[in-house]
């Protein structure tokens, strides 16, 4: 399902093998020249050696798992409480019993998993320490489209020890949600994300932090994604506020078993045949949903809907194709309400229908 | 009102950047300036979906996804990027900024600036954006993209600045704002709110609809000016398709940067030569604006389409001449003249000595012999063989000539008309006697190895190119599989010999298929052996059986600068040619050999088709079975076939 472009420069070094690892260089490059310019530019004001020094003291370069190629054995975090304890994206890296949590002043700590809720894919780590400067969920901000915002993580492993982590800028894009349809992303989450219009997914990045140009906690950076609705790779921070309460079952030690949402099909559910439509058949791969023949004394009959029509939208799902309309269909429990809307000629009708037994 | 604002606000930002202290006020201003800009825009940008289609194109999967599209009228005209519609829809949804959807058709397209022009139905006016002066652009200034892929209520954005103002033969401007398909189709806007292009994948070297779209999100993106879409939209609007304008003329050398551009070829029935451009004319200015070098041709005519009408100014023995022509979308394909003979290698420059004669040519009727010096055409002196091909690409089949030639101490007149290049090989083409030695290049089976590549390439300089200049390349790229390299050379070393040819034996970094981009690599051993071994550059030929028959035919398609021959061995060529026009500086033949047997016969007849149509000339062996060994006939014939490219 996920769609390719040849290769975006960001993600050379294992998904476009075509460039050479010269180019890849290129990019670590360009990474640290954004977060040069940053720095030199008279914008970057005073107070900005305050805002870096507050957040980079909070973040966490963690090692575990991988180290295979494509699979970096690295992420980020950041610490979220007084007792040691860390937030981080879910992932490979800590499907180990050595986690290594390396903090700002470069002192190592052997980190224990406390909780995970793989709907979200966050993780929350504990290390052996206190009196570390922390991020206070509750006190996170929200972010609109235009907002200029920070990106700190350990992209690409690059900073080891002391040294900081790597700080990018850019603004939000788009407040959006992450899964705007089934299946199109490679995750199970499916809440708001904010879309950030700079580098900030790449390798080693998950876990890390989004702030407003204050410093202040927004958002986590999530893990390397792929769209098939534009194609890209998405650069996004899912948003604090959808992570507080996860986070504090974890820490009160309820877990809650999460189904992936939104994806189970009801056992009894819609089909073609019950609401008596026929529908051209698959001559391509994506054959266009246009009926060929409405059963008579059908629910499609009843509803007006004529040989010819297009079905273009289910509910508010925008049906590509027939098999498209046929899987869309499967998600609608048999006693609830169908809405189609059909392009017939240059109209847009809206239809209402029920399936019969 | 807005506009106002605005000023304020850039007043004011500019003031708190001179001071210190204040820069958490100046970048909320800023961040407010860049999301009022976006939001007073954000009305004209709509949502695009589609429907149905193809999966791929080429080697590109598509995206299923909503893409963006700028209203450009207030009753429902849309633009849009073509690359949103490449998978050909059959149908389009437009959902406007109040959630409403309509359906919409294509009324035209803009082939050159690679966009669509979109209908929908309205009830009521849509909110049509201002359009940012091209005058007033300025590289540094801070931009906004933006697309409604993710929310058709809410636009996305992303902040960077002008990078560049003309680029893409000045259709486009250039970004460092991230372009991608979840802005192309969208418009990119300045901090007034104002449009300053629509947001567009684009290449310097391609019309592709996806060419451009390997650099999304990469710093650098394009938009095309919105002004200048306005200026052509009641062309579109009419359902007329726009196309690239051609006028049909070419300059010699690859010299971009020359500053003078002197027409070296004008085509036959092209606008360029209806308005009477010839060759030799110094073209000063088009359409009023002077020409600087080469390359600024191509941005002043760049931006027009075929159907505009240009004023060009020239320079003719010292005259100034005004001329307009009409540019086209099509010129009929160029045909080159043949006069009928070889020229010898070792030319003197008192003219063209002649090597051999084609039976039943021109040359021969007019009674030209071996030996015989050629030393004008029409009254124009010529000096050397090169002199002689570059007057003849401007003279056309079926035109008459006057020649002059000495003969012995004897000077001949003549008259003849010319034919087109013939595609028989001759029976038999006299070596290049021996000579003393010219040169003193070690001869013999040689490794060639280009810096950081992989592959081999092995290389056979046989002892006749020490005999004089003007030595000829013949590139065998070899089946896949087949490793024995020392035979094949031993093979070729008769004919190569005889017809003073180098033999390049390049293999595929893996063994088991030539990759289309090792064409590169290739092109680089052509350009090492013309270089090391002095090689003339009318006979270059890449040769290939099957799989390296096909790459022979993509190495040769991509480098017509250097390639003059394709031999294509039980191959078709490629189901995807990069487009091929005849060029008349860059001469190309082809030679096509099979057996009716062959399971790919249908796709080479196909292919020889094609190419005659083009008028290449195409030269067709018939062979006893398909996918044999070739023979020693096979390779005679083929040699002579190479030594003859460099016919006049």
């Amino acid at each position: 399902m996920t769609l390719r472009l040849p290769g975006s420069l960001r993600r050379i070094r294992r998904r476009a093998p075509l460039i050479s690892t010269a180019t890849s260089f290129a990019v670590h490059l360009a990474a640290f020249a954004v977060l040069l310019s940053l720095f030199a530019t008279p914008a970057s004001g005073q107070s900005f050696p305050r805002v870096n020094a507050s957040v980079q003291e909070k973040l966490i370069k963690i090692y575990g798992a991988g180290g295979r190629r494509g699979l970096e054995a690295y992420q980020s975090g950041f610490l979220i409480s007084n007792e040691g304890h860390l937030l981080t994206v879910w992932s490979y890296v800590l499907d180990t019993e050595y986690i290594t949590a390396v903090l700002s002043d470069g002192r190592r700590f052997k980190a224990e998993l406390v909780g995970a809720d793989p709907r979200l894919e966050i993780a929350v780590l504990k290390i052996d320490a206190s009196e570390l400067s922390y991020f206070d969920l509750g006190e996170a901000v929200e972010l609109q489209v235009g907002a200029r915002v920070l990106a700190f993580s350990n992209l690409y492993g690059i900073a080891s020890g002391n040294e900081q982590s790597s700080l990018l800028q850019g603004y939000v894009s788009a407040v959006a949600p992450l899964a705007a349809r089934r299946g199109v992303y490679e995750t199970p989450y499916n809440g708001n994300v904010y879309v950030v219009d700079a580098m900030i997914n790449n390798a080693g990045a998950a876990g890390g932090v989004l702030t407003d140009r204050a410093g202040n906690l927004a958002g986590m950076l999530g893990k390397e994604l792929r769209s098939s609705l534009t194609n890209a790779w998405l650069n996004y921070a899912v948003p604090i506020s959808e992570l507080r309460s996860a986070v504090q079952d974890i820490l009160d030690g309820n877990f809650r078993s999460r189904a992936k949402q939104g994806t189970r099909r009801p056992d009894d559910h819609v089909t073609l045949s019950r609401l008596g439509l026929v529908m051209l058949p698959p001559v391509l791969a994506k054959t266009p949903a246009y009926v060929e023949r409405v059963v008579p004394d059908s629910p499609s009959r009843r509803a007006g809907i004529q040989p010819d029509d297009l079905v273009v939208m289910v509910g508010r799902v925008v049906i590509q194709s027939r098999d498209e309309l046929i899987e869309e269909l499967s998600f609608i429990d048999r006693l609830d309400p169908v809405h189609l809307t059909i392009l017939r000629e240059q109209d847009l009708l809206e239809i209402e229908l029920m399936a019969q037994p | 009102m807005m506009l106002k604002f605005f000023t304020a606000a850039c007043v004011t930002l500019s003031l708190l950047a001179a001071t210190h202290g204040q820069n958490d006020e100046l970048i909320r201003m800023e961040q407010d300036a860049v999301r009022l800009a976006a939001s007073s825009v954000s009305d004209s940008v709509v949502q695009i979906e589609t429907l149905g289609g193809m999966e791929k194109v080429g080697r590109v999967l598509i995206g299923t996804g909503p893409t963006s599209g700028l209203i450009v009228s207030e009753d429902g005209y849309i633009v849009s990027s073509a690359f949103n519609f490449i998978q050909q829809p059959s149908s389009i949804l437009v959902t406007l900024p109040n959630g409403k959807r309509r359906p919409a058709t294509i009324v035209a397209r803009d082939r050159s600036r690679m966009l669509v022009l979109l209908k929908i139905d309205v009830d009521a006016p849509l909110s049509v954006p201002v359009a940012a002066p091209r005058g007033e652009l300025r590289v540094g200034q801070t931009v906004i993209a933006l697309g409604k892929t993710f929310d058709p209520g809410q636009v996305n954005l992303s902040v960077g600045i002008l990078s560049a103002l003309n680029r893409i033969w000045s259709k486009a401007v250039q970004t460092d704002a991230n372009i991608s398909p979840s802005n192309y189709g969208g418009p990119l806007v300045d901090l007034y709110g104002r449009v300053v292009g629509v947001l567009v994948p684009l290449s310097p070297q391609s019309n592709a609809e996806v060419a451009g779209a390997e650099w999304y999100d990469s710093g650098i993106g394009f938009a095309v000016p919105l002004e200048d879409v306005n200026r052509q939209l009641d062309r579109l609007k009419s359902g007329t398709d726009l196309r690239p304008g051609k006028l049909g003329f070419a300059f010699a050398g690859g010299d971009q940067l020359d500053p003078e551009a002197k027409v070296a070829v004008v085509k036959l029935n092209s606008p360029a030569a209806e308005a009477g451009l010839q060759p030799g004319d110094l073209v000063v200015s088009i359409n009023d604006t002077p020409v600087e070098r080469h390359s600024h041709v191509r941005h002043l005519l760049g931006p027009l389409y075929a159907g505009d009408a240009v004023r060009l100014t020239i320079l003719r023995d010292g005259e100034t001449l005004d001329m307009e022509a009409t540019l086209t979308d099509v010129i009929p394909p160029y045909e080159h003249a043949f006069l009928g003979i070889l020229p010898h290698h070792r030319g003197s420059n008192e003219g063209v000595n002649v090597r051999f004669v084609y039976p039943a040519s021109p040359a021969a009727e007019a009674g030209l012999q071996i030996g015989d010096i050629v030393t004008q055409l029409d009254g124009e002196e010529v000096e050397n063989a090169e002199q002689l091909r570059t007057l003849l690409v401007n003279r056309q089949p079926e035109q008459l000539v006057r020649l002059s030639w000495r003969h012995g101490s004897e000077a001949v007149d003549g008259e003849t008309t010319l034919t087109r290049l013939p595609e028989d090989v001759p029976a038999a083409i006299p070596a290049i006697e021996p000579a003393p030695e010219q040169t003193e290049m070690p001869t013999g089976k040689i490794q060639i190895e280009i810096p950081e590549e992989p592959n081999r390439c092995t290389a056979l300089v046989p002892e006749s190119i020490n005999h004089g200049p003007n030595g000829g390349l013949l590139v065998m790229l070899v089946k896949p599989g087949e490793t024995e390299v020392d035979k094949i050379v031993d093979r070729w070393r008769a004919v190569c010999d005889e017809r003073r040819l180098v033999l390049l034996v390049p293999e595929p970094r893996d063994g088991e298929r030539w990759q289309p981009r090792e064409s590169g690599y290739v092109r680089k051993v052509i350009d090492h052996a013309i270089k090391r071994f002095e090689l003339g550059d009318q006979r270059v030929v890449v040769l290939g059986q099957e799989a390296g028959g096909t790459m022979a035919y993509i190495v040769g398609v991509r480098h017509r600068d250097v390639v003059r021959g394709i031999a294509a061995i039980d191959a078709p060529p490629p189901h995807r040619l990069r487009q091929v026009e005849n060029e008349p500086l860059e001469r190309l033949a082809i030679l096509s050999a099979t057996a009716s047997s062959s399971t790919v016969a249908d796709r080479i007849k196909a292919g020889i088709k094609a190419f005659r149509k083009l008028k290449v000339p195409v030269t067709v062996l018939k062979r006893d079975k398909a996918n044999a060994p070739l023979s020693d006939d096979e390779r005679a014939v083929i040699g002579r076939w190479v030594d003859n490219l460099d016919r006049l």
